[in-house]
């Protein structure tokens, strides 16, 4: 019996998320059977999906050293416009561009989060609160408020375009799941964040650079962050001042609907990325059933109560 | 005389284990009822059926001439059982007062009808159980600012406050200076004296004596006896019952070390702390020795070490390691550099409760083996299971699989994972502060063998400890310290408690 009850509690751990995933993906099945598992409509979930991927991924490392990152919307948004404005104000080509104004404002922005953060020693959610509204305030600034697009069609085709049938913004989305999930699982500093999360004195006291690997950690939520801008930037044709707004909810949600710990230590990639694709599956599934806007968020947050209320009381049984 | 409490036969099961057995304990008014047992003998359980918080499987508690099958947490502070835990539950950033009427802060109706809190009286209460008590502090003091012996007497009175019968105390002692532990006992005395029964559990031999009214003895969930104290004659008697052996009582080397020949492993020269919580300290560790600190809590060990290993606060001093000398910068850099500190709160700083044993016991090495302080580097699944399975066997860790949680297992064992990990990345000196602490006598005997066992492999071995009997039956060296000061070295030859505290105190 109590071997039986443990292995249950083992296999959710595992496979809670995916069978919430699976579950979803039956309903919807049943309610809208024309519509809902067709080709374009899988793909349509996909792209969707994939901005959320994408920050959810950098996010998950913040939260995974027990802190959070509340700045990756805005990020995304200034990046965007930095990389939009590169192509189209200074007429730099498209490669330059994206490594520059996505990549390395990304990092760029992450390490002032970071760096701030060591530095003051205050909470992350304050610090991101903050850097928040700060990049936010720089978007709006750099462009007057307004929407800049006319640039290169290859910048468009590249990070918004199809390849093979299927958006690049997927393959760009998986592209960066793959190296994050390599980077957790595989090496030693992916391991230290686990570490640091579960433990912070510990892990300083066994030698471990706790504030140089908080650094790192908030860099690559940037550099997922900048990423995610270009993506943004390119699919819908233009950079929006006010584009990506409230994406770090999404990114939270995502990172905790896939089985993250908001108290550190605990989480993985792949359950990231399920948990992306629950949130691109509700907000699908209700639009083919025909489901007013309004009402996802409703059914986003009542699911992500319910997921994690569920993973607590699973995980508390004896 | 009618006991105050009365367990009869409580057998309390958990799921595939029997905790206690058939275990019956009372507690007469006005004596201190010594609980005793190694970890796990059922000390705890007991406690927490009688405080409410555990139901027992069978058996009946008879209180005030009541029976009860069970108590809840609410029935039981009543009916007036207090229990101190170890791990204080006052709040530091209440007054004194405050925590002393924390959830039942006294209420008065203001213009006859508004609800507001009567401070004035709280106040003016509070005032007269802090006298009672022995606690000098204004009662507006914040807990937070307030020594752990000053937290206990709030504990303490506390339990006045609700007109307590009976006060358990678990290991009351455990991180008081032996002035402290002369007031608490003061203060038992008192609460003897006012008929409440006292209900003490500690694993500290020396003490018992000196407190004790009877014993009741655990062992593996059932009762080995109770008796008075005048019939218990020495120690070992205690000891022997509750191990059911005689747990050999030195581990020093039996040759006396050859101070003039020896070789010095480790070095510190003039090491002084910012804050002159270390004032200009040197010492020297000899290949083959243990080297005790002792001092009262304060004197300034825990912060030499940690300055030492981590740099923090760190004003000036060299540091040598056979020869060498290092840097006094990081943990990281002593770590790399051979150095283990394995720090006194096991739980805070110590484990990783999160993860296994495997990834506990791997971690360092893992660091060493990458590259730029622990960002470059691959996870080796195959070495990480040979390294953990080596050190497993080595350090004698009871565990079913290294792939357990380490919280699923006992104090003494986490506490050789601990151990184990520092084995791994090969240290040449490790610092142990207060390694025995809550562990049971068992384990802690299987400490000092190890701390034995590496010195003669010629690993340098710090031991700092609270506990004199136990720094004189390991260490070869006692230096000690007050104040951030370094009083005296003493040879385990010419060392006795009191040298060790006259030279403390001079």
């Amino acid at each position: 019996m109590k071997t039986r009850q443990l292995s249950f509690k083992v296999i959710w751990g595992k496979l809670g998320t995916v069978a919430i995933f699976i579950g979803m993906l039956l309903i919807f099945s049943l309610f809208a059977p024309a519509t809902f598992l067709t080709w374009n409509n899988i793909k349509q979930i996909a792209t969707q999906s994939s901005t959320t991927m994408l920050i959810a991924c950098g996010e998950f490392f913040a939260i995974l050293v027990a802190g959070i990152d509340l700045s990756v919307g805005s990020v995304v948004a200034l990046s965007g416009m930095i990389t939009a404005k590169l192509m189209v104000n200074l007429g730099m080509d498209v490669l330059p561009a994206f490594l520059i104004g996505s990549v390395l404002f990304g990092l760029l922005l992450g390490a002032i989060n970071g760096i701030l953060i060591n530095v003051t020693n205050v909470h992350p959610f304050i610090i991101t609160l903050g850097t928040q509204a700060v990049y936010r305030a720089l978007t709006l600034i750099l462009s007057n408020a307004q929407a800049t697009f006319g640039f290169p069609g290859t910048f468009s085709k590249f990070f918004g375009g199809v390849w093979n049938g299927i958006p690049m913004s997927v393959f760009v989305a998986l592209a960066v799941a793959a190296l994050m999930w390599f980077i957790t699982s595989k090496t030693t500093f992916g391991r230290n964040l686990y570490v640091i999360g579960g433990n912070r004195e510990s892990a300083w006291y066994s030698g471990i650079n706790v504030k140089r690997h908080i650094l790192a950690v908030h860099m690559i939520s940037g550099l997922c962050a900048g990423i995610c801008g270009a993506v943004l930037t390119a699919r819908l044709g233009a950079a929006e001042p006010n584009g990506a707004t409230g994406y770090e909810t999404s990114a939270i949600a995502a990172a905790i609907i896939g089985g993250t710990s908001f108290f550190g230590g605990k989480g993985t990639i792949p359950g990231v990325i399920i948990g992306a694709l629950i949130l691109g599956l509700i907000s699908n599934g209700l639009n083919m059933c025909s489901v007013p806007t309004f009402y996802q968020n409703l059914a986003t947050g009542l699911l992500l109560i319910f997921a994690v209320a569920l993973d607590t009381f699973i995980s508390r049984r004896k | 005389m009618e006991p105050l409490v009365e367990m009869k036969n409580i057998r309390k099961e958990f799921p595939g284990v029997v905790a206690l057995e058939n275990v019956s304990f009372d507690v007469m008014p006005g004596e201190v009822h010594l609980l005793l047992g190694e970890n796990g003998a059922g000390k705890s359980t007991l406690m927490k059926i009688l405080s409410g918080i555990y139901t027992p499987t069978s058996g009946c508690i008879r209180v005030r001439g009541c029976e009860y099958d069970k108590l809840t947490p609410k029935l039981s502070s009543q009916l007036g059982i207090s229990i101190i835990y170890q791990e204080l539950s006052v709040v530091n950033n209440l007054s004194i007062a405050e925590n002393l009427f924390v959830g039942r802060l006294p209420v008065k109706r203001m213009i006859g009808v508004l609800p507001v809190v009567d401070k004035k009286y709280y106040m003016q209460r509070a005032v007269e159980l802090a006298k009672k008590v022995g606690l000098t502090k204004p009662v507006d003091t914040l807990v937070g600012d307030l020594s752990i012996s000053e937290k206990q007497m709030v504990e303490i009175a506390k339990a006045l406050a609700v007109d307590a019968r009976i006060v358990v105390m678990d290991e009351p002692t455990s991180s008081l200076t032996s002035e402290e532990t002369n007031n608490l006992f003061e203060i038992i005395r008192k609460l003897r004296a006012d008929g409440i029964g006292v209900v003490y559990i500690s694993h500290k031999m020396q003490e018992l004596r000196e407190i004790g009214d009877r014993v009741t003895v655990l062992k593996d969930g059932n009762t080995v006896a109770t008796k008075s104290m005048d019939d218990v004659h020495s120690e070992n008697e205690i000891i022997s019952m509750m191990v059911g052996r005689e747990v050999q009582k030195e581990f020093f080397s039996e040759k006396p070390m050859d101070y003039e020949t020896a070789e010095v492993i480790f070095r510190a020269e003039h090491i002084t702390r910012k804050d002159l919580r270390s004032n200009d300290i040197s010492f020297e560790v000899y290949r083959g020795e243990v080297l005790g600190f002792a001092g009262l809590v304060g004197a300034g060990r825990t912060e030499l070490m940690t300055t030492i290993f981590s740099g923090q606060e760190y004003e000036k001093g060299k540091i040598y390691l056979h020869g060498k000398e290092l840097p006094i910068r990081s943990p990281y850099h002593s770590i790399q550099n051979g150095i283990a500190l394995i720090t006194e709160n096991r739980r805070e700083t110590g484990i990783f409760p999160l993860h296994n044993i495997k990834e506990n016991l791997v971690l360092v090495k893992r660091l060493l083996l990458s590259k730029g302080q622990g960002f470059i580097g691959l996870i080796h699944p195959k070495a990480d299971q040979k390294i953990a399975e080596n050190q497993r066997k080595q350090m004698n860790i009871k565990c079913s699989t290294l792939d357990q949680v380490i919280t699923t297992l006992s104090g003494g064992n986490q506490q050789k994972v601990i151990v184990g990990k520092w084995m791994a990345s090969e240290a040449k000196l490790i610092i142990f502060d207060e390694p025995t602490k809550g562990i049971d006598i068992g384990t802690k005997a299987e400490m000092y063998g190890i701390m034995r066992s590496l010195a003669e492999k010629g690993v340098g071995v710090i031991m700092i400890s609270s506990e004199l009997p136990e720094l004189l039956g390991v260490c070869d060296r006692i230096v000690v310290l007050n104040e951030g000061k370094l009083k005296g070295t003493i040879k385990i030859r010419d060392a006795s408690e009191e040298l060790i505290l006259k030279t403390a105190t001079m």
